[in-house]
């Protein structure tokens, strides 16, 4: 696999992380995983395990935080949160993929007169 | 996704942090992972799973945990710290295990690292750092040139109307300043006065440098003015050593030249201002930076309104920003043309702009820059000797080497631990230069008092930085050549047998064989330099001087007080002005005084301290014989006594010297042979006359010509009776077996007892003054000989290590060919044979460099030819010499080697 392909799919994680802790607020790692699978249906099969890497980046740059909480289950379990900027960022990215997702799909719907 | 560079820094952070807290982090890791295991497990029950299946499916939908666990930790942490770190580890353990290849690249490194880093801080002080004046490279001298002497002097000091006349009008400058350095004799009043040196400067003076001062305040305009001039700045030095730094100095009173004068600021220790020859290129004698007091500068009635005479001061000025020292000079030359044609002037005028850095360290610039050149060759040889030594550490560990290669050891990281061992080295023998070099600049300074800006040279954060820098170069520099050498080994090759082993050494015995080129190159370049320099240095002591410098000593005094001085003087009453008079007086009295002390042998006087360079240079005009102004033979006017020659032991050609009986009866002069031969070529000079001062002079002695002014120069001379015009510093010589720690007060006493309140600023041995005069040289003589035997030496370390090792290699071949019959004389050969091709062909391309280098040193050579074959056959014949050496202890283990045992070991 072609570094800047990795590349590109490292940053729609990162997205998608973002957006799901902003859709769904705290949230554990197995629960992101499962919201991102659910989410996209069959179209993206997702190691959960490659959450984690991404989970510890994001924190990295501070766009989300984490703390030890219990879940309903009353299992001890890592909360992770979006942080000030990683909601600015989030904004930001999604403006972003929403122009290209345009432009791509005016290339890609056939135009009517043909 | 687009990340901000600070969102980077913060990851760098948190990676940071996160190598320290591993263990923690760790288990959080674990915990956080089993828990989305648990949680998935759970999940798949609720959906109806068995418990194994619900297990299966959960680590089937997470992907490896190890995996994870490894990528995670990548992201983490800083990975290529860890392999750092492992990378110096091992090099520690190599170096370890060969302590004496450890300690020796260390120590050649530290010394290398450390004469380097010394004498570039000499350099950076005296060369590269600027004054500490605003905008320093703004400052410029400028000085006049009267077109119709420019043969005589190509430049003068500058006219202060004229001066005026370009502050005023000149678009290219700011401002300008003007000064003078008079003598100043000055009192505290506590005790006998001294004499120190100053400047009188232009009110303006500090605002053109952009200097403050640390207390009180500058000259004001009208401090300029005759009657309201009683003021006074000392610099930081003076006020340390006059007031011992008392803060309320201001308003207190300093008695300058016998008048009162305020002191009002005081100057910041930061600030010099050097000493500048009032003529181009002129030498300045003693320290540079002697200035303790400043004045205001108040110039004479005459001086304002003369024209074409009168050129007494020096301009320094500030170009406007953007304006080149070509600009300005074409405009200030412009305008001083333009007005010296509107005033008619029969002379032609012209000036000539000078940056201020230049005119300081003009004279020195070659000397310093020819040191360090010299210390980065020995210290290239250092690096090349240690670069020899990794490559047979290379060939040693070949095997290894190729083993970790065969075990998948990526070229990058081969070539990291070969690079890392030499950091290692390099910082550790940084370390140690750095400790070397400041005990090497206290040397330095302690042989180099003559240099300008010495004094600023001290350990600082940018010398740190050189020695740092310094330091990766040289690693990279002795290790990329070893480091790509053992890359190219074939893992195939160093892990088969010995004998095929050999072929990759002959490899590395031929870049070996190159780097001892090198290196015997670097050092007969080095040496050949070395030897022309020390040849002219030795030229300059042992060159028949004609005067006798042992056993003199000298007493400067000053007698320009106002007491001993008439005001104002003219042509028509000099010599029998009352001011003259009492200094003829005191001088007569003084010289009978000094008589009489115990063991003086010759007592005498002249008017400048001998060595001090050439001053007062004077026409001489032959009244019988006229030649166009500006044409007429030029020398040094000295004022002597009768005894003088005797004193200094300087032959007396023909003619006889003064007597007590010309006084007043005749106006008498001698000539030095050269003054001689120049005004009157091809005749007699004896009862000749010439004209001085507007009396008609006769010759009455010729005179050989003693290098009383300047050791390198032989400079034309003639002398006066000081009853002619007394001077106003004596300088009193007395001969005497007596040592100067006992000669030297009793002077001071017997001077003293005719007048108690006369300075006297400096009492030397004529021997000392004389050594003083050379420091330059010799500090560079010195140290370029010191950097010549290292190199002599790496040099010889270097063809040693080369020859032991073929030899080593060779054991057996010799061991068969001694069984096959050849004599010891034929392995001898072919051990020489191994180490001729390197020297041979060092010793061509060393020429080749000595060549280039000897042209460039060739104006600091005294009297010494740049082809001296003196110096080349000395410096080739300690070379081979050196190889010779080099070459005896291999050629023992080569030639005694017992084919016997050799045959058996394999």
């Amino acid at each position: 696999m072609g570094e800047s392909k990795s590349d590109i799919l490292q940053g729609t994680l990162d997205l998608m992380v973002l957006k799901t802790l902003e859709s769904m607020g705290s949230l554990h790692g197995y629960g992101i995983a499962r919201r991102i699978e659910q989410v996209s249906g069959d179209t993206l099969s997702l190691n959960q395990g490659t959450i984690y890497p991404a989970l510890l980046r994001l924190e990295q740059r501070r766009w989300i935080k984490s703390e030890w909480g219990v879940s309903e289950s009353n299992r001890r379990a890592k909360f992770y949160s979006l942080s000030k900027t990683g909601r600015k960022q989030m904004e930001m990215e999604t403006e972003n993929w929403e122009r290209i997702a345009t432009t791509m799909a005016r290339f890609l719907t056939p135009s009517v007169e043909g | 996704m687009r990340v901000r560079k600070s969102d980077l820094v913060q990851s760098l952070f948190s990676r940071c942090a996160a190598l320290f807290r591993r263990e923690r982090l760790n288990e959080d890791l674990d915990e956080e992972l089993r828990a989305h295991i648990d949680f998935a497990i759970e999940d798949n029950l609720r959906s109806g799973l068995s418990e194994r299946e619900a297990r299966r499916a959960a680590m089937l939908a997470f992907g490896g945990v190890p995996q994870t666990k490894e990528r995670y930790r990548v992201q983490r942490e800083l990975p290529w710290i860890e392999t750092l770190l492992q990378d110096v580890r091992y090099a520690l353990r190599q170096l370890r295990k060969s302590p004496g290849f450890a300690v020796t690249a260390m120590l050649t490194l530290a010394l290398g690292i450390g004469s380097v880093t010394a004498v570039f801080s000499v350099v950076s002080a005296v060369l590269l750092h600027p004054y500490d004046f605003r905008d320093p490279g703004q400052i410029v001298i400028w000085r006049e040139s009267i077109r119709e002497i420019q043969s005589v002097s190509p430049l003068l000091p500058d006219n202060y109307r004229h001066y005026l006349n370009l502050k005023n009008h000149a678009q290219s400058i700011q401002d300008a300043a003007i000064m003078q350095s008079p003598v100043f004799s000055i009192s505290t009043g506590t005790d006998h006065p001294e004499m120190t040196e100053g400047l009188a400067v232009s009110p303006n003076f500090f605002s053109v440098l952009g200097v403050n001062p640390l207390l009180g305040r500058t000259f004001l305009p009208e401090e300029a003015q005759r009657g309201k001039d009683k003021e006074v700045m000392l610099t930081w030095g003076a006020w340390q050593r006059l007031y011992h730094g008392n803060s309320s100095v201001l308003g207190m009173t300093l008695r300058v030249g016998d008048e009162a004068q305020t002191i009002i600021g005081v100057l910041p220790k930061s600030f010099r201002f050097p000493v500048i020859s009032m003529m181009p290129g002129g030498a300045t004698y003693g320290s540079t930076e002697r200035y303790e007091i400043f004045k205001p500068l108040v110039p004479l009635q005459a001086e304002l309104t003369a024209n074409d005479a009168e050129f007494n001061y020096l301009v320094v000025a500030r170009l406007k920003p953007g304006v080149s020292v070509q600009q300005a000079e074409s405009e200030l030359d412009g305008i001083e043309k333009a007005t010296a044609a509107a005033d008619h002037l029969a002379i032609h005028l012209g000036v000539t702009v000078q940056p201020f850095a230049q005119e300081i360290t003009g004279n020195v610039r070659k000397p310093l820059w020819l040191l360090l050149a010299a210390v980065l060759g020995v210290l290239l040889m250092a690096c090349v000797n240690l670069a020899n030594l990794q490559i047979a550490r290379g060939v040693a560990h070949d095997p290894e080497t190729a083993l970790r290669s065969a075990l998948g050891a990526g070229r990058a990281r081969l070539l990291q631990a070969v690079l890392i061992e030499n950091l290692l080295l390099g910082l550790a023998g940084g370390l140690g230069g750095v400790a070397f070099a400041v005990i090497a600049e206290k040397l330095l300074l302690m042989t180099a008092a003559s240099l300008p800006r010495l004094n600023e040279v001290h350990v600082s954060t940018p010398m740190l930085l050189f020695a740092l820098a310094l330091s990766i170069l040289t690693s990279l520099g002795f290790g990329l050549l070893p480091a790509l050498r053992s890359l190219r080994v074939l893992p195939r090759n160093a892990l088969q047998s010995r004998s095929t082993r050999l072929s990759g050494n002959k490899q590395a015995i031929r870049s070996r064989k190159i780097l001892v080129a090198v290196e015997v190159a670097c050092s007969v370049t080095l040496l050949i330099v070395t030897a022309l320099i020390t040849r002219s240095f030795s030229h300059l002591l042992t060159q028949d001087r004609q005067f006798n410098a042992q056993h003199i000593a000298l007493a400067r005094t000053d007698l320009s007080e106002p007491r001993y001085v008439t005001k104002e003087t003219s042509l028509v009453n000099l010599g029998t002005d009352p001011g003259s008079l009492v200094r003829g007086a005191m001088i007569d009295r003084t010289l009978d005084r000094l008589r009489t002390l115990p063991g003086v042998q010759s007592v005498a006087l002249t008017n400048v301290i001998p060595l001090t360079g050439e001053m007062s240079t004077i026409s001489l005009v032959r009244p019988d014989h006229p030649v166009p102004a500006g044409q007429e033979p030029v020398a040094n006017r000295r004022f002597i006594s009768p005894g003088y020659f005797a004193a200094m032991e300087i032959p007396l050609l023909s003619g006889r010297d003064f007597i007590q009986q010309d006084r007043g009866n005749r106006r008498a002069l001698i000539l030095s042979d050269k003054t001689a031969k120049a005004v009157f070529p091809g005749e007699n000079p004896l009862g000749r006359t010439i004209q001085h001062w507007g009396h008609i002079y006769t010759v009455i002695g010729i005179t050989a010509d003693a290098r009383i002014n300047d050791l390198k120069r032989n400079a034309p001379v003639f002398y006066l009776p000081y009853w002619d015009f007394p001077p106003e510093n004596p300088v009193f010589l007395v001969r005497s077996a007596q040592d100067m720690e006992t000669l030297g007060p009793a002077m001071r006493q017997a001077i003293w007892s005719i007048d108690p309140d006369i300075s006297i600023p400096t009492v030397i041995s004529l021997a000392t003054q004389l050594n003083d005069s050379v420091a330059t040289e010799r500090f560079q003589t010195a140290i370029l000989s010191s950097f010549g035997g290292a190199a002599l030496l790496l040099a010889l370390l270097g063809i040693y290590g080369v020859l032991a090792y073929s030899v080593s290699l060779r054991t057996q071949e010799f061991g068969i060919r001694i069984a096959l019959g050849s004599s010891r004389a034929t392995l001898a050969r072919l051990v020489l044979k191994d180490a001729s091709s390197s020297v041979l062909g060092g010793i061509a391309l060393g020429l080749l460099g000595a060549a280039a280098a000897t042209r460039w040193v060739d104006s600091i050579l005294y009297e010494t030819s740049r082809l001296d074959p003196w110096a080349i056959g000395l410096s080739l014949t300690l070379l081979l010499l050196a190889a010779l050496l080099a070459s005896l202890i291999p050629l023992r283990k080569a030639t005694s080697v017992n084919p016997i045992s050799v045959l058996r070991a394999d």
